[in-house]
């Protein structure tokens, strides 16, 4: 019987359905907290619990959809490379920005760790939790970190982000839809991103460039720092 | 064959990457040198859009998919999730109010500082 769920197709194959599960729902409820990707987790591990398959079996197949990470981030540079324009006009605004987001960010992790005496695994789990997962993965993993620690603190994140940034934008009163974007994707990246293209059309945009760059900035500055 | 040719570039990109990453005597994740990679063959025209439009349209709409098995693997960390639980709820909460912050007001700023500057040119 075990051998049936060693089967890569069955890894594959509930990956699938538990994510289409989670698309139906999101479509239904239209809110944040409805993201696809939690309820295929929960779905998942709910199955193998309950089913005592373990997750090294689940896994076969997982390695396989694990195989187009790479290529899903590679495909940022189509998103950044069709928003040239916008970039090229307002370079040094994005570019500062961007910056400061992501050097803010792993510093106040980095600071909220350290007082509340995390050890260093999960410290550099969450570091990287404001950049898109595929880079946000590389920078856990290449310094120690947790890798499903931080899958969890990035799509957590940005669920914040979608859920708080109207809110955020009206208390910190922030007029321009390019400092509103920027500021979107710098501290939620994607899942904020969906958030962003509602709200504006600039700040979608804004808010799409700053998810590669900002990666950028943060594996820079993980490689200078960590 | 077209779609078979854009898995091909996107493939070949990735093992590229990690075979730069490989040699590199850094350690910068070969994912975002197959991004920068991709960005540079775009804009040197090595590769036009329409070579990996619809492939990328592709990975971009299905992201979170791709995540489900990463995202699955924290089963075996349940442990240390649930021991610091409420400093891991505080710190995601409090960063991502203060980097949005942070970041709206530095390109406020920025714009700001530019457009004095070409007011009073």
């Amino acid at each position: 019987m075990r051998e049936l769920f060693q089967s890569p197709y069955f890894g594959v194959a509930l990956s699938v359905v538990a994510f289409w599960i989670g698309v139906k729902l999101q479509r239904r409820f239209q809110t944040p907290i409805c993201n696809p990707l939690i309820i295929a987790i929960v779905l998942i591990v709910g199955v193998l619990e309950i089913f005592h398959i373990s997750y090294e079996d689940y896994n076969v197949g997982g390695e396989i959809i694990n195989m187009f990470l790479a290529p899903a981030t590679a495909c940022l540079a189509v998103a950044i490379y069709t928003k040239m324009d916008i970039l090229k006009r307002n370079w040094l605004p994005i570019f500062v920005g961007c910056v400061v987001g992501s050097a803010t960010s792993m510093l106040s992790v980095y600071a909220m760790c350290l007082l509340f005496g995390l050890d260093e695994s999960l410290t550099v789990s969450l570091i990287p939790k404001s950049v898109t997962t595929p880079i946000a993965v590389s920078i856990s993993q290449g310094n120690g970190g947790a890798v499903p620690i931080t899958v969890v603190a990035v799509i957590f994140t940005g669920i914040l982000g979608s859920i708080l940034s109207p809110f955020l934008i009206r208390l910190f009163r922030v007029k321009d839809p390019v400092a509103a974007g920027l500021a979107i994707g710098a501290c939620s990246h994607a899942v904020g991103t969906s958030k962003a293209i509602e709200i504006g059309e600039v700040e979608g945009a804004m808010s799409g460039l700053a998810i590669g760059i900002c990666g950028i900035v943060t594996v820079l500055i993980s490689m200078f720092v960590l | 064959m077209r779609i078979i040719k854009q898995i091909g570039i996107f493939f070949t990109v990735c093992w590229l990457s990690q075979v730069v990453a490989a040699v590199l005597p850094l350690d910068f994740p070969s994912s975002v040198i197959g991004m920068i990679f991709l960005f540079v063959c775009l804009i040197t025209g090595a590769l036009r859009i329409e070579h990996v439009q619809e492939k990328a349209d592709f990975l971009m709409e299905n992201m979170a998919f791709f995540f489900v098995p990463a995202g699955v693997s924290v089963m075996n960390y349940f442990d240390v999730l649930k021991s610091s639980i409420v400093p891991f709820l505080v710190v995601c909460i409090v960063s991502t109010v203060i980097t949005f912050a942070a970041t709206a007001y530095s390109v406020t700023f920025v714009m700001k500082l530019m457009n004095r500057r070409k007011s009073n040119a």
